[in-house]
C-alpha cells in the first residue's frame, strides 16, 4: 500500500528526519490563514501517482494567490484521478538536491540503499545515462542499523547532515515493513538545513495489519465485495468476464483470451479452495459489471472437487453466457451437471478462450 | 531429479492445521505408491504427543528429530510465524525447506533466509506449491496425478498454471525430472539460478521449461546462468503497465520488468519463448 505523501512526512517526522512546515487542506477554505508560511508557498495534490509535478500537481505560489491557485487544483484531475486533498508547504530555497531510498533488491533478497547527488525529477534518466552516478549499499537484512561506514561511503563528497536522514530512512524501512521508503528530492537549504521534500513510502500489503495501517484505496463497489470474499480482483475494460483459481494461470487465461484478439473484462482470481459458495459469489460478481457478455470460469487444480464448482455456476445462474474448464477430482460428474444445465464444458483453455472467441482449436 | 528422493524423511511444522494435516495425508500416500520414506513427523507448538494424519506430532524440531531422522521440513505455519518456522528448521539442521505459506511478510522473508543461508540451508519458496519428481518424491502441495517421469525439469514462480503446464506436457507423451515451484514472492529462498544450477547436475534432466511472471529481472539472470535447452512462458502480456515501485524500482532493476520486455530480453538471449502453454510441448521437443 502506497502512503500518501503527507502520511509518509509524518512517519518521516516521527523518525527525526525534517520535513518542512506544512498542513492538508481538503477544500479551499481552509486557506484562510497562511500567515506562519511567508510569503510563499507550495500546493501539493495528493494524488497516488509518479509524475505529479510534471503533470501540473505542484504549484508554487504567493501566499494571497493560493486560494486561487488551490481552487484550480481541486478542480484538476492528474493522471486521470480527483484531487480530494492539498499538502500545503512552506516554500523552501533550496541549494541542492539529492536522493536517497532503501527498498529490496530480489536478486540478492537484500534491502538496498542508494544515495546520489543527482536527485529531482530526472533521476530515471541518471541512473539510464550515469549510473555511476548512485552509489549503492547492500545491507544484510539480519543488521537492524546501517553500519557507519555504510552511511559515509553513501553520502561521500555530500553534507554530513545527510548522514542521520539515511540512517533514518533506513530504520523507517525496517519499522514500517517498507517494499519501499524514499525521499526525492532531499534537500540542502541556502542556510545548510537538510528536508525531506517529498516522502514516498510503499508498505507491504502482507503487514498492513500488524503495522496498524487502514487501507486507503477508493474501492468501487465491486472491488469492495471482491475483498470481502477474498478475491484478488482487477477491473479491465473489456467484454469477457475471467474467473480463474491463482495468479498466474488467471493472467495466462487473459493473455489467452487477448491472443484470440477479444478483451478481458477483469481478472478474478478465486485463490485457493474453490468450492461451491465461492465460484457462486464469484460468477454473480463478474455477471454484475457492465459490459460483461461471456465468463469464463478456468480452474485447475487436483484438489478442486469439479461437481462443486459445476453446482456453484448452476446456483449462479446468471444470463450471460458461461464456458467452463476445469480439471480436477470428479471431472466427470461435474461435466454431467454442467451439460445438464446448458453450460459448456471444455477439457483445455485454449478450447474454452477459442469457443468464447468462436474459434475451433 | 534434483533436491529430494525416495530416501527425503520430511517433518511438516503446522501439521495440525486443516492444510496440514490434508497435505501429510496426500504426501504420505505418494510415499507409500513410490517406495519413499515421506513425511515421518509433524511439529506444532502446544500439539506435542498427538497425531496428525497418522503421524507423531512434537512441540518443536528438536524434539521430532530427537525421535526421527529428517532431511528436510515443509511449512505450513500460518504468515506471522512462518517466517519463525524456516528459521527453527534451519537452525535444526534441515538442509531443505520448502515453504508453502502464503502472505508472509517481506521484512520477515528476508530474514528468515538470511538466517537459513547462514546455517546452510536451502529454502524453496515461501508463497510456492514446493516440489514434485515424479516417482520419487512430493514436498509440497502438488497434485501428483498430472505428472509422469521423464527427462524435462520444470521450474516455475506459479501455481496451478505450474499444474497447467505439466499436465499439457504429460498429455503430450513429455515426462518432468522435476517439477518446483519457486514461489510467486518478491523475495524468494531459491531462484530460477539457484534451481537450474541444480538441473545442470542432474543427468536426468535434458532441457527444462521456465514458466515466469512479470515483474523482477530473475528470469533473464536464470536463463543467462544455464547451458542447458531452455524453452520459456512469461505469464502476463496483457497486464496493465504495473504500478511502479517509485523510480527506485528503476533504479535496481534496470527496467520495467512487464512480461513483453521480459520475453525480449529472453529471446536476445536465444531463448525459446512459448506465446502460449499449450505450444511448450512442441517447442521442447523440437529442443531435445
Amino acid at each position: 500500500m502506497k502512503l500518501r505523501e503527507h502520511e509518509g512526512k509524518r512517519i518521516f517526522a516521527d523518525a527525526g528526519i525534517p520535513v518542512p512546515a506544512g498542513r492538508v487542506v481538503q477544500s479551499v477554505d481552509e486557506l484562510d490563514d497562511l500567515s506562519s508560511f511567508g510569503d510563499r508557498v507550495v500546493l501539493k495534490a495528493q494524488v497516488d501517482v509518479g509524475g505529479r509535478g510534471k503533470a501540473g500537481g505542484v504549484v508554487i505560489c504567493g501566499v494571497d494567490e493560493a486560494p486561487a491557485r488551490a481552487a484550480e487544483l481541486f478542480s484538476k484531475t492528474i493522471k486521470g484521478l480527483a484531487v480530494s486533498e492539498l499538502l500545503v508547504e512552506e516554500c523552501l530555497s533550496i541549494a541542492h538536491e539529492y536522493y536517497c531510498a532503501v527498498l529490496i533488491d530480489r536478486s540478492t533478497r537484500q534491502p538496498v540503499v542508494l544515495f546520489t547527488e543527482a536527485g529531482g525529477v530526472e533521476i530515471e534518466e541518471t541512473a539510464r545515462q550515469d549510473p555511476d552516478r548512485i552509489r549503492r549499499f547492500d545491507i544484510s537484512p539480519l543488521l537492524t542499523e546501517l553500519p557507519a561506514f555504510a552511511v559515509r561511503d553513501l553520502v561521500g563528497p555530500a553534507p554530513k547532515a545527510l548522514g542521520p536522514v539515511v540512517s533514518a530512512l533506513y530504520r523507517v524501512f525496517l519499522e514500517k515493513d517498507a517494499l519501499l521508503a524514499e525521499i526525492n528530492p532531499l534537500v540542502v537549504l541556502d542556510d545548510g538545513r537538510v528536508f525531506a521534500a517529498d516522502a514516498k513510502v510503499i508498505v507491504d500489503d502482507n503487514a498492513i495489519a500488524r503495522q496498524g495501517f487502514r487501507q486507503n484505496r477508493d474501492l468501487t463497489e465491486r472491488e469492495a465485495e471482491a475483498e470481502r470474499h477474498g478475491f484478488s480482483y482487477v477491473e479491465l475494460d473489456g467484454e469477457i468476464g475471467v474467473v480463474g483459481n491463482g495468479a498466474g494461470l488467471t493472467m495466462a487465461t487473459l493473455d489467452l483470451i487477448e491472443h484470440y484478439g477479444l478483451r478481458a473484462a477483469n481478472f478474478l482470481d478465486v485463490g485457493g479452495g474453490a468450492d461451491r459458495e465461492r465460484v457462486a459469489h464469484a460468477v454473480r460478481l463478474l455477471a454484475g459489471s457492465p459490459g460483461v457478455r461471456v465468463i469464463i470460469v478456468n480452474l485447475l487444480g487436483g484438489i478442486t472437487r469439479c461437481d462443486e464448482v459445476a453446482q456453484g455456476i448452476i446456483d449462479a445462474g446468471v444470463s450471460q453466457r458461461v464456458i467452463v474448464r476445469m480439471a480436477g477430482t470428479n471431472e466427470a460428474e461435474g461435466r454431467a451437471l454442467l451439460t445438464e444445465h446448458g453450460y459448456e464444458m471444455y477439457d483445455s483453455m485454449d478450447r474454452a478462450v477459442g469457443a468464447a472467441a468462436e474459434v475451433k482449436v | 531429479m534434483i533436491l529430494a528422493g525416495r530416501e527425503t524423511g520430511v517433518i511438516v511444522t503446522g501439521a495440525t492445521g486443516r492444510q496440514g494435516l490434508f497435505h501429510i495425508q496426500l504426501m504420505n500416500e505418494y510415499a507409500r505408491e513410490v517406495g519413499g520414506v515421506g513425511v515421518v513427523a509433524g511439529v506444532t507448538p502446544g500439539k506435542g504427543g498427538k497425531e496428525a494424519a497418522g503421524v507423531p506430532v512434537y512441540d518443536s524440531i528438536r524434539a521430532a528429530l530427537k525421535e526421527h531422522d529428517a532431511d528436510a521440513s515443509v511449512i505450513f505455519v500460518p504468515a506471522g510465524a512462518a517466517g519463525d518456522s524456516i528459521m527453527e528448521s534451519a537452525a535444526n539442521g534441515l538442509s531443505l525447506v520448502v515453504a508453502i505459506t502464503e502472505h508472509i511478510p517481506v521484512h520477515d522473508t528476508m530474514q528468515a533466509l538470511a538466517y537459513a543461508r547462514l546455517c546452510g540451508s536451502t529454502v524453496i519458496g515461501p508463497n510456492c506449491p514446493g516440489l514434485l519428481s515424479p516417482g520419487e518424491a512430493k514436498l509440497g502441495i502438488m497434485p501428483a496425478q498430472l505428472a509422469t517421469p521423464g527427462p524435462v525439469g520444470v521450474v516455475s514462480r506459479s501455481g496451478t498454471l505450474t499444474y497447467e503446464i505439466v499436465d499439457e506436457l504429460t498429455r503430450a507423451g513429455i515426462g518432468q525430472s522435476t517439477v518446483v515451484g519457486i514461489g510467486g514472492d518478491p523475495v524468494i529462498g531459491s531462484t530460477f539460478t539457484d534451481i537450474l544450477a541444480r538441473f545442470e547436475k542432474d543427468p536426468a534432466t535434458k532441457a527444462v521449461v521456465l514458466v515466469g511472471e512479470v515483474g523482477g529481472a530473475l528470469e533473464q539472470e536464470g536463463a543467462a546462468s544455464t547451458t542447458l535447452p531452455l524453452v520459456a512462458y512469461v505469464a502476463g502480456v496483457s497486464a496493465p503497465p504495473d504500478k511502479r515501485m517509485g523510480h527506485a524500482g528503476a533504479i535496481v532493476e534496470g527496467g520495467e520488468g512487464d512480461a513483453r520486455s521480459k520475453i525480449r530480453a529472453l529471446e536476445a538471449m536465444g531463448v525459446t519463448v512459448a506465446s502460449r502453454p499449450s505450444e511448450i510441448p512442441a517447442l521442447v521437443r523440437s529442443l531435445v
